[in-house]
């Protein structure tokens, strides 16, 4: 399962809009999110819920099902979205098609693991259940009315129902299950009780009451009914709530364990993760308000936005959770703990100079749309921070083959000699 | 246990509730109707291109990733707003998200169609240092389409009632009349405009800008902006419409009433200055020896009759 989920990296991040760009970018999305960002949670998700539920997976075959399903989709993606055959639609290009198999799989995914924690041995449920719970209810639900594959609607009500879906995919899928990650993992790698139990169920219902109706913030300036507009500005707001809760209730846990993300790589990936976390959440609502989304939108600025939440937080997190399960799932060592460490720093120096760029970028672009220049005035001013942002993409690429070599390595080396580069580090299930 | 199934109900009621208030609810209370200012581009002629046609390429090379097609407030240069019945007709919508070129909204009849059609073909050619891709490799008809649905975009939106100067200013009252023969300035000489030159950059140019184009240094504290007196629009004022202008200032805006700060005569130094801003898009050689070295752009021709939007369906 966690094989599957290494051909779809190297796109991870474009480099200079180029060639054929917007054909890149429609596979770039689809990649990110529904080969990289969802393959890897389902795959933590089908460790980390048994793992949580002190019992096996419902059922083995199903899983193995899912995960051809899955690859077969994205190598359909693949072939589809680079020859331009889209919906057209911003994160639902895929056609009708692909749609049934994303859906059949998530339908299948989240039987699966409903069936796992219906056989569960232990009594209670820990947090991360419930958001995983809550995720594998609501995303299958969002993605099938986000995709109006066999409906078309009229324009604004389209775009309503697009943004629904566009903010939903990171509010009850990608964020949902990320957070949900963040609770299993930090607790685990500091060896430490979390902070407090009350704290994240708040969190959670936060979440699942203010996340799902922030979609339209994208379109505040469109001519779009105000009253939808301002549910979705106060929800975005309310937003701070549920995240300043979790983040908490983390940086508690970790109280008196900060020194341990010098030793421990995963967990300096998870702690990277919710810092990213916390400044992406914190830019978020404040970009949702209209005076700043008068100034701030349609630039690269929420480009940087966007590549912080799923780049930032919830590759970070995901990376972390790999670097977590794979010893516990194959039994064998990292092939190499320098390998681990390249692959923090290129990702992490690469993602910091991308988002810089990008913010820059986009305040740049921003005071030339807001002074009514016109775009030949300042298009050339961007140039350095395009070629900026192309280095930091070619970085994580880098980084990303690292970790896709390692695993390769760690995979299959034959145990005798994957040990001899091993250091000391507890494997404990 | 008994908890758990009252969380599970929890879920589902909250998840419900919001799908019924942010996407039922907009789906029924929410119907624009036509506003007839957007395109049915399934009716609309053939002429060179097939414009709906045209848009689904526009789809399939996902330009909407790079240009928009909604006008906000605060743009400007990128034409009439757009209201809700606008989008009636456009499936899937193509809004976009992001600026990285320019808004498309009321791009039809901007530039003539070889320009567009060069445009996509070598877009460094006709507009140095842009960042879009080139789509040479659109086939002949795909890209006849798609320039004839770039088009359309807008050209139901084209202003077709002007505000006039009111009565006293026309010739057709005793107070018209009155102006037209006190006027002494020749509103057409080279003299008179550059006697309105000084006059422009110590009243005008510090909202206006020195060009014209509405981007001097004050522009940034207003709420209205100032116009961009450049563009084709101010091309048709008539010396009446411009004197009134001057005068009266504009309501609802800080253009203030410069009769009582300018006399009749200064004021008409100044239309005649106005009258000579460049016009936009305007290709200008500064100096006779760039014309020996600038190179003729071949741009290639559409293979039936230009198309001239906005004066293409009567």
């Amino acid at each position: 399962m966690l094989a599957g989920t290494e051909f779809s990296l190297p796109d991870l991040i474009r480099g200079v809009p180029q060639l054929a760009m917007p054909h890149l970018r429609m596979w770039h999305v689809n990649a990110v999110a529904i080969g990289w960002l969802s393959m890897g949670y389902v795959a933590s998700m089908f460790h980390m819920i048994p793992t949580l539920c002190k019992c096996d997976l419902y059922s083995e075959r199903l899983g193995n099902f899912t995960m051809w399903a899955w690859n077969i989709l994205m190598i359909g993606a693949f072939c589809t979205l680079l020859n331009g055959n889209t919906e057209g639609r911003e994160y639902a290009e895929l056609g009708a098609i692909l749609d049934v198999i994303v859906v059949i799989g998530l339908v299948a995914v989240a039987f699966n693991l409903y069936m796992t924690i219906v056989n569960r041995k232990v009594k209670k449920l820990y947090v991360s259940l419930w958001y995983f719970l809550g995720s594998l209810f609501w995303f299958p639900l969002v993605y099938v009315i986000g995709q109006r594959t066999f409906v078309a609607l009229p324009g604004l009500n389209d775009a309503i129902i697009g943004w629904f879906y566009g903010h939903n995919i990171l509010g009850m899928w990608f964020t949902t299950v990320g957070v949900g990650m963040m609770y299993f993992l930090i607790p685990r790698f500091t060896k430490a009780p979390l902070y407090s139990h009350g704290l994240s169920m708040l969190g959670f219902w936060g979440i699942a009451l203010f996340y799902a109706p922030t979609g339209t913030h994208h379109i505040t300036q469109s001519p779009v009914p105000e009253w939808l507009k301002a549910i979705a500005i106060i929800s975005s707001i309310f937003l701070l709530v549920p995240v300043l809760t979790v983040l908490t209730n983390f940086f508690m846990t970790m109280r008196g364990k900060w020194g341990m993300v010098v030793t421990d790589l995963p967990l300096r990936f998870a702690v990277t993760s919710c810092m990213f976390y916390l400044v992406t959440c914190t830019q978020g609502p404040f970009q949702a308000t209209r005076w700043i989304n008068w100034y701030i939108h349609f630039t690269q600025w929420v480009v940087g936005h966007a590549h912080l939440a799923l780049l930032g937080t919830f590759s970070f997190i995901l990376t972390s959770s790999f670097y977590y399960c794979m010893p516990r799932l194959t039994g064998r060592e990292w092939h190499s703990q320098g390998l681990i460490r390249a692959h923090y720093w290129l990702k992490f120096l690469g993602f910091t100079l991308m988002m810089t760029s990008l913010t820059t970028a986009g305040l740049v672009q921003a005071a030339g749309w807001a002074l009514g220049y016109p775009i030949d005035q300042w298009g050339l001013a961007l140039f350095p921070y395009w070629f900026l942002r192309a280095i930091s993409g070619f970085m994580i690429v880098t980084g990303q083959c690292i970790f896709a070599y390692n695993t390769y390595k760690t995979l299959f080396t034959p145990r005798a000699s994957a040990d001899s580069t091993v250091k000391a580090r507890e494997v404990k299930v | 246990m008994y908890g758990y199934r009252l969380g599970a109900i929890g879920i589902v009621t909250t998840f419900f509730i919001i799908i019924f208030s942010t996407v039922l609810m907009p789906m029924v209370l929410f119907n624009p109707k036509a506003s007839g200012r957007g395109n049915d581009y399934k009716v609309i002629p053939l002429s060179v291109g097939d414009a709906a046609r045209g848009r689904q390429i526009y789809v399939r090379e996902g330009c909407f990733y790079c240009h928009t097609q909604f006008t906000r407030i605060q743009d400007r240069g990128y034409g009439p707003l757009v209201k809700e019945g606008d989008y009636v007709y456009e499936t899937p919508h193509q809004l976009g998200t992001a600026r990285t070129g320019p808004d498309l909204t009321n791009e039809g009849g901007r530039f003539p169609s070889q320009w567009q059609k060069a445009h996509l073909i070598s877009p460094r050619a006709v507009k140095p240092g842009s960042i879009m891709p080139s789509f040479s490799y659109l086939s002949e008809q795909d890209m006849n389409d798609l320039v004839q649905y770039i088009q359309t975009l807008g050209n139901k939106r084209t202003v077709t009632a002007f505000v006039t100067p009111p009565d006293e200013y026309l010739p057709t009252t005793p107070q018209g009349r009155g102006l037209a023969a006190r006027k002494t300035v020749d509103t057409a000489s080279d003299a008179a405009a550059n006697a309105g030159r000084g006059i422009y950059t110590q009243n005008c140019a510090a909202c206006h800008g020195l060009e014209g184009k509405g981007n001097g240094p004050n522009a940034i504290t207003l709420e209205k902006k100032p116009p961009n007196l450049t563009r084709d629009y101010y091309k048709q004022y008539p010396d009446e419409h411009w004197f009134y202008r001057i005068s009266e200032g504009v309501t609802g805006t800080r253009m203030p009433r410069f009769q009582s700060v300018l006399t009749e005569e200064q004021r008409w130094y100044l239309v005649a200055y106005l009258k000579t801003l460049p016009k936009e898009h305007e290709e200008t050689i500064d100096n006779l020896d760039q014309l020996n070295v600038a190179e003729p752009t071949r741009l290639p021709v559409l293979t039936k009759q230009v198309y001239e939007p906005h004066h293409g369906k009567e």
